[in-house]
């Protein structure tokens, strides 16, 4: 009787557990699928990020948010929140409590419409304070140091407004600024507030169309004609190393750029050859008929980048050699989608931050255990340390065969292992033919080299075989068949003309 | 075996071989047919048997309704509008010479191709100047027998033969409108039957 008592109790414990498990368990589906784009399309995939928690504000002394347009994490996980609505900026702490609102006081530091942060290392906030049309910058402690105003210029024009949406400030302290309605570029202002030039402007690019109206139009004509603009960049970000990353909005490719110091995008080689231009984003419209509109990235330490498609909604993330790695997020209701996403961060533990504005609240993502595999991996591979790589490679086909970026990872590591034959074999299943090309060149060679004497003799025999063989079969043929050789042999006489 | 041999000349005396072919009775319906039908095998195989360098599609990515299709279609408007243009403009062409000489014309596709795709199993994209270099021959070589065939069979000057080429391919994009169109009506139409039996079905 108590040994049957005791088996009922276990049973049941086990009964409880499953039932407590399976909840746990089915948390884990999202409202989103996975998917990568292959070389041809798009293929499914293991979610790399999942929706983890919200911040809205409700539990903040602060009170909830009112359409927050920007966010800005720093090196030590403190969370700086542009709460436009409410003109302000909400510091949080790594555990998400509230340590300090900036710019709510009356004064000079009042801010109005804010749209940008950028914080320097020393805590000194540097805010776009739009409608005001100023940036505003507080120390660490909240205090107002100073703003600066609508730099003066001949090289900005007559009708330039002074409007500053996004911003960041170099190791110069010079301020460089995605100012909204200017094309020519970012302003970058020097820390006593004069404009010392454009950086990193778009470029227009030729077509023949406009050549052709150019050509033929008159001058009445062609002070009709719209004028072209390049596009405008909608965000910025610097990396660790200082680089400034940009994201374009209203063009097809190249949307994310990296640019060096002289203003050079050295993300995507030269972007005029047509092969190089590469298409951010859904590469067809994938349940939106929209071109990808990015409107901010973020870059982590090992030089991945997640930029967010404000069109789909979804957020793109790739590695130092702009191959796609996940796409996560979409536009809805449920927890893990937006509905107005403007901006995304992320920390050093690698969880992605994504402010949704017409929500009023903050997402965080995850990373999943495919996520944190495919990261390390890439790691290794961006660096060029194939054969390291090799191994989290397979770990990440035994979860999904379909990750083509694995197989040219593993085909790179037995390239470097001079395996060729098997390196043909897996850039194949990656569908990367110019890989696939080089190592067939190198298993050619080796080929060659093995079998040197096959070919030789080969080549000895064909010789033969066609100086003194063809001669003779041609003979016999011609004594076995004389009759059909004359028969057909001239048929050709141009009697008739 | 006359195939055969019929083949070997059109290669090598291409211009001996459209003249004689007008006469007693040489041109074959059954040799444009098999000429057709190796053309379009030849085409699938070369698509499968070409280096991956070269060719990216996979076998389950090409479509065999597809590629035939863009070469049967071509072809037969190429014969009937060929045909009809120089019909009217004093060609001596008969249509069935017209029809089993352009057959002759796809040779040296059809002999040539198989083992280029078997070399470009061992070239890399560093040599593709090789691969589309032969290719491109290829090509030419078939668009020459064209031509040459138009000046032979229907006996014309250099001058009048480009003309006629060229209303011939101008002929063939109107049949194609025309087609296009009637596809269109008759859609159109079958449309409509089936909507009024539906509608009888229907009220009844």
């Amino acid at each position: 009787m108590q040994a049957g008592l005791s088996k009922a109790v276990v049973v049941w414990l086990v009964c409880a557990a499953l039932l407590l498990g399976i909840p746990a368990a089915a948390s884990a589906n999202s409202p989103y699928d996975g998917y990568i784009w292959n070389s041809r399309s798009d293929s499914p995939s293991i979610n790399g990020y999942l929706y983890k928690d919200s911040i809205d504000g409700y539990d903040l002394p602060s009170g909830p948010f009112k359409a927050p347009e920007d966010i800005f994490i720093n090196d030590n996980n403190s969370i700086y929140v542009v709460d436009s609505g409410n003109n302000r900026i909400v510091l949080l702490d790594s555990r998400h409590q509230l340590i300090r609102v900036y710019g709510d006081e009356e004064g000079p530091g009042k801010l109005n419409g804010p749209k940008g942060i950028f914080v320097k290392n020393d805590g000194t906030l540097y805010v776009a304070d739009t409608q005001n049309r100023r940036i505003a910058i507080f120390n660490h402690d909240g205090v107002f140091q100073k703003e600066i105003k609508a730099p003066d210029s001949p090289l900005l024009g007559a009708n330039f407004l002074f409007s500053p949406a996004k911003l960041v400030v170099d190791k110069r302290d010079y301020m460089i600024v995605a100012n909204d309605g200017t094309s020519s570029g970012l302003l970058q202002i020097d820390p006593n507030g004069s404009f010392k030039g454009y950086f990193g402007s778009n470029m227009v690019e030729f077509t023949w169309q406009r050549f052709f109206v150019r050509l033929f139009a008159t001058d009445e004509q062609k002070a009709q004609l719209a004028a072209v603009r390049p596009q405008e960049f909608s965000n910025l970000y610097q990396d660790q190393e200082g680089f400034i990353w940009t994201t374009t909005l209203g063009t097809e490719y190249n949307q994310v750029k990296r640019l060096s110091a002289v203003g050079v995008d050295t993300f995507n080689p030269d972007w005029t050859q047509v092969q190089n231009r590469k298409k951010y984003g859904d590469i067809f419209s994938y349940g939106s008929f929209d071109i990808a509109s990015f409107v901010d990235l973020t870059v982590d330490d090992k030089g991945i980048v997640t930029a967010l498609d404000l069109s789909t909604g979804k957020a793109f993330q790739y590695d130092k050699v702009r191959s796609l790695l996940f796409v996560f997020g979409g536009l809805g209701t449920q927890n893990g989608l937006f509905q107005t996403p403007v901006a995304i961060d992320q920390t050093t533990d690698g969880s992605i931050y994504v402010v949704d504005k017409t929500r009023n609240r903050i997402d965080r993502f995850g990373t999943t255990p495919f996520g944190d595999l495919v990261h390390e991996a890439s790691a290794l591979f961006v660096d060029g340390r194939y054969q390291e790589a090799k191994e989290p490679w397979r770990k990440v086909l035994e979860m999904n065969s379909n990750y083509d970026l694995a197989y040219s990872g593993i085909g790179k590591a037995l390239e470097k292992e001079e395996r060729w034959g098997e390196a043909m074999a897996y850039h194949k299943m990656a569908r990367d033919q110019y890989n696939y090309s080089q190592s067939l060149k190198e298993y050619r060679k080796e080929w060659l080299r093995e079998n040197f004497h096959i070919v030789f003799i080969s080549i000895i025999v064909l010789f033969l075989v066609l100086r003194f063989g063809v001669p003779l079969l041609r003979k016999q043929w011609g004594r076995w068949m004389p009759p059909k050789e004359s028969a057909q042999g001239n048929v050709t006489e141009r009697s008739g003309s | 075996m006359e195939l055969l041999s019929n083949t070997r000349k059109a290669l090598l005396h291409p211009l001996d071989f459209f003249y004689d072919i007008q006469f007693g009775g040489r041109a074959k319906w059954s040799h444009a047919g098999i000429l057709l039908a190796l053309m379009v095998i030849v085409h699938m195989l070369r698509i499968s048997w070409t280096g991956y360098s070269f060719e990216g599609r996979e076998s389950y990515q090409v479509s065999f309704l597809f590629e035939s299709f863009w070469i049967l279609v071509p072809w037969v408007t190429w014969c009937i509008s060929n045909w009809a243009v120089s019909a009217i403009l004093d060609g001596e062409g008969k249509f069935k010479d017209i029809v089993v000489s352009s057959a002759y014309a796809l040779l040296p596709y059809i002999v040539l191709s198989l083992p280029l795709a078997l070399v470009s199993q061992i070239l890399t994209q560093g040599e593709y100047t090789t691969y589309y270099g032969i290719y491109t021959f290829i090509q030419c070589w078939v668009i020459f027998l064209f031509l040459a065939k138009v000046k032979i069979l229907h006996d014309f000057e250099l001058g009048k033969m480009i003309w006629i080429i060229l209303l011939s391919l101008i002929g063939m994009l109107v049949i194609w409108f025309v087609g296009f169109l009637i596809f269109g009506l008759v859609n159109q139409a079958v449309e409509f039957v089936i909507g009024i039996v539906k509608e009888v079905q229907f009220r009844l």
